[in-house]
């Protein structure tokens, strides 16, 4: 059997509002195996953003365990944790998330620093990647210079920048007019069909859960339903 | 990637952060250039006063012995106003002393001299040419710009380096001085010793000056030349017993005070003195850089708050905490820096104009001391208070979760 790239064991987040407790993910158990396309739905409130924290190890499950290649991350150092991670996941954002003061090819240069590239095989690297997400005349803009979509595009080349083995997306298309969010779908699934990248997005946009090969339905902080893409799942282009 | 290449890039990101928030950052880094300019101007200006004053001290004379009346500092002071006198009597029993081989009186008095029509108050001093020439010369460093020394019983006087500039303007050798009716003439302009008041004297042989002051007995010092063959302190100590058994003998005084003092002592007080200014000034100065300091922390702590986010990215794709904490520290030290070189140039601008200032008035003694020390001493320190006014921010920036940081919306 493929070793699974992350893997969560019966975990748990609650958050201590006042004297509230909140249930934001309750008991979940899920593997992401290399190569597939995954998406994660759910209304607001359901636990996905939460889930996606907990799947890039961004955040520790208050019970449970979570499992990077096999590492479990509660056992690594918070640098350990932020090197591996750094190496195997690269992260799309709502809201872009690249830094305004560096250039288009710098912001997706900074993941590769941090890995201790160098500097001409990181800006090569990333120029081919630029090139990839059809930003060759944008290389060397500002954030400022650029369109929410080409803001999305940077962050995705930088997402790639390691060459991960995951890439997660949190509504990579909610700030986005539908045109330029189709255009950000190709682009990940480009990358998953002609390199093989494992792919996981959250969404609650059915139209880009029809790029994914697999539906994972979340509500109330619990995996409702997991399914193959089938007909019955398949909404209208 | 090595260590360094590793830097290198965390400075560009640094430098990166800094410049997109050029006005706040410059702002920060004048607050540091006040307080180092007022550290190096300062200290450098001190040192340099220190300087020549030590050089005037090193002209009294290493082996001279000066005799004072007064015990402790308060009492010199009184002694230096005349208001206490060493006795013919007193300088009869230092006379007598072991190891002493010559005792030069420096009475020094007041009063008004005239030349060509205009009458000032000049400073007189009184010396015995016979005895003391040699003293003045070889033991004190005394030396004539224009003639010579005068000779015994001619009526002839020296006169500082300031008088033929400020008191009567183009007296020199050979021009005539009328103090209380008697007439002198100037024999020599003496080189100057670097003091106002060393400067401004007219020095009388040791008979004048008594005839035209009056004062028949009594002199605020005594300068001994010990025989070389005794060591200098046991020549103090002999004089110190000396006078207290005749004083106490003689005038049944309970606890003479005067004080016998050496070259060496006389540096040692002036460094003592000149410690404890240092030390002040330092002290005021210091404060400003601290103020310079928590404004660092301001800058930074406001940037933390303002970068969550970015610092979240930064830990999403791959940051160690000790990157963060780096970059952010490379930022504080880089305003550091920059305010510490921009604050020695100014200080150092600034000491270098006084001391020019100096140089073209003559009433003006100072000189600037800079040496490099005292600049690397000026950026190792306001180095070392961005990056300890940084360390706090930076480690808050380390620290945050990624998950907490992405999440927060300022």
């Amino acid at each position: 059997m493929i070793k699974a790239i992350i893997k969560l064991e019966n975990v748990w987040k609650i958050y201590q509002l006042d004297k509230v407790e909140l249930l934001a993910l309750r008991g979940i158990d899920l593997e992401i195996a290399p190569g597939g396309f995954v998406s994660i739905m759910g209304p607001s409130g359901s636990g996905k953003s939460t889930l996606l924290n907990m799947i890039g190890c961004l955040d520790v499950p208050t019970k449970g365990r979570v499992f990077l290649k096999g590492k479990d991350i509660a056992r690594l150092s918070e640098d350990e944790l932020a090197f591996l991670r750094g190496k195997t996941i690269g992260f799309v954002f709502q809201e872009f998330n690249i830094l305004p003061n560096l250039t288009a090819l710098e912001n997706v240069t900074l993941p590769m620093i941090f890995q201790g590239a160098s500097l001409t095989e990181r800006e090569k690297r990333a120029r081919e990647l630029l090139i990839s997400v059809g930003l060759k005349d944008r290389i060397s803009h500002q954030p400022a210079e650029l369109s929410a979509g080409e803001r999305q595009r940077v962050a995705i080349a930088r997402a790639f920048g390691n060459d991960p083995e995951l890439v997660i997306a949190d509504e990579p298309t909610g700030n986005l007019d539908s045109a330029t969010g189709k255009k950000i779908m190709e682009i990940l699934a480009n990358f998953h069909k002609k390199q093989g990248k494992t792919i996981m997005v959250v969404t609650h946009d059915p139209n880009i859960a029809n790029y994914s090969e697999k539906i994972i339905n979340i509500q109330d902080g619990q995996i409702v339903a997991d399914h193959q893409k089938t007909k019955q799942t398949l909404w209208p282009k | 990637m090595n260590f360094m290449e590793k830097i290198g890039e965390y400075f560009r990101l640094a430098l990166r952060n800094l410049k997109s928030r050029h006005l706040r950052s410059w702002l920060t880094i004048f607050g540091i250039i006040i307080g180092v300019f007022l550290i190096i101007a300062l200290i450098s200006l001190s040192e340099g006063m220190k300087k020549s004053l030590m050089m005037q001290l090193r002209m009294l004379g290493g082996d001279l012995i000066f005799v004072m009346p007064g015990g402790e500092l308060g009492d010199m002071m009184m002694a230096f106003l005349g208001g206490m006198e060493l006795s013919d009597a007193d300088i009869r029993t230092i006379e007598r002393v072991r190891g002493v081989e010559t005792v030069v009186v420096f009475p020094y008095a007041a009063e008004v001299a005239r030349h060509e029509g205009t009458a000032k108050v000049t400073f007189l001093v009184g010396i015995a040419w016979d005895k003391a020439a040699s003293i003045l010369k070889e033991d004190m460093g005394y030396q004539t710009t224009e003639g010579g020394f005068p000779r015994s019983g001619k009526r002839e006087i020296l006169i500082g380096s300031l008088v033929p500039k400020e008191i009567f303007p183009g007296i020199g050798v050979g021009d005539n001085l009328v103090i209380k009716g008697r007439k002198f003439t100037v024999s020599g302009v003496l080189m100057s010793v670097g003091s106002k008041q060393d400067d401004s004297m007219i020095i009388l042989d040791l008979d004048d000056f008594r005839a035209v002051t009056g004062k028949r007995e009594g002199v605020q010092m005594a300068v001994v030349k010990p025989n070389p063959d005794f060591d200098v302190k046991t020549v103090v100590k002999n004089i110190e017993t000396a006078l207290e058994e005749t004083r106490k003998r003689r005038m049944k005084e309970d606890a003479p005070a005067f004080s016998v003092i050496t070259g060496e002592t006389w540096s040692g007080l002036v460094e003592n003195i000149m410690g404890i200014v240092q030390i002040v000034i330092l002290a005021f100065a210091s404060i400003a850089l601290i103020v310079g300091g928590i404004g660092i922390m301001n800058t930074m702590y406001t940037s933390v708050r303002e970068r969550t986010r970015e610092i979240g990215i930064m830990k999403a794709v791959g940051a160690k905490n000790s990157a963060v904490l780096t970059i952010f520290l490379i930022e504080s030290g880089i305003i550091g820096i920059v305010g510490g070189l921009g604050g020695t140039l100014l200080g150092i601008i600034l000491a270098k104009s006084v001391e020019v200032y100096g140089q073209a008035h003559p009433m003006f003694y100072i000189t600037a001391s800079v040496d490099p020390g005292l600049i690397i001493f000026g950026l190792v320190f306001s180095l070392f208070v961005g990056c300890l006014s940084g360390f706090f921010p930076a480690r808050r920036a380390a620290n945050l979760k990624p998950v907490d940081a992405l999440r927060r919306f300022e």
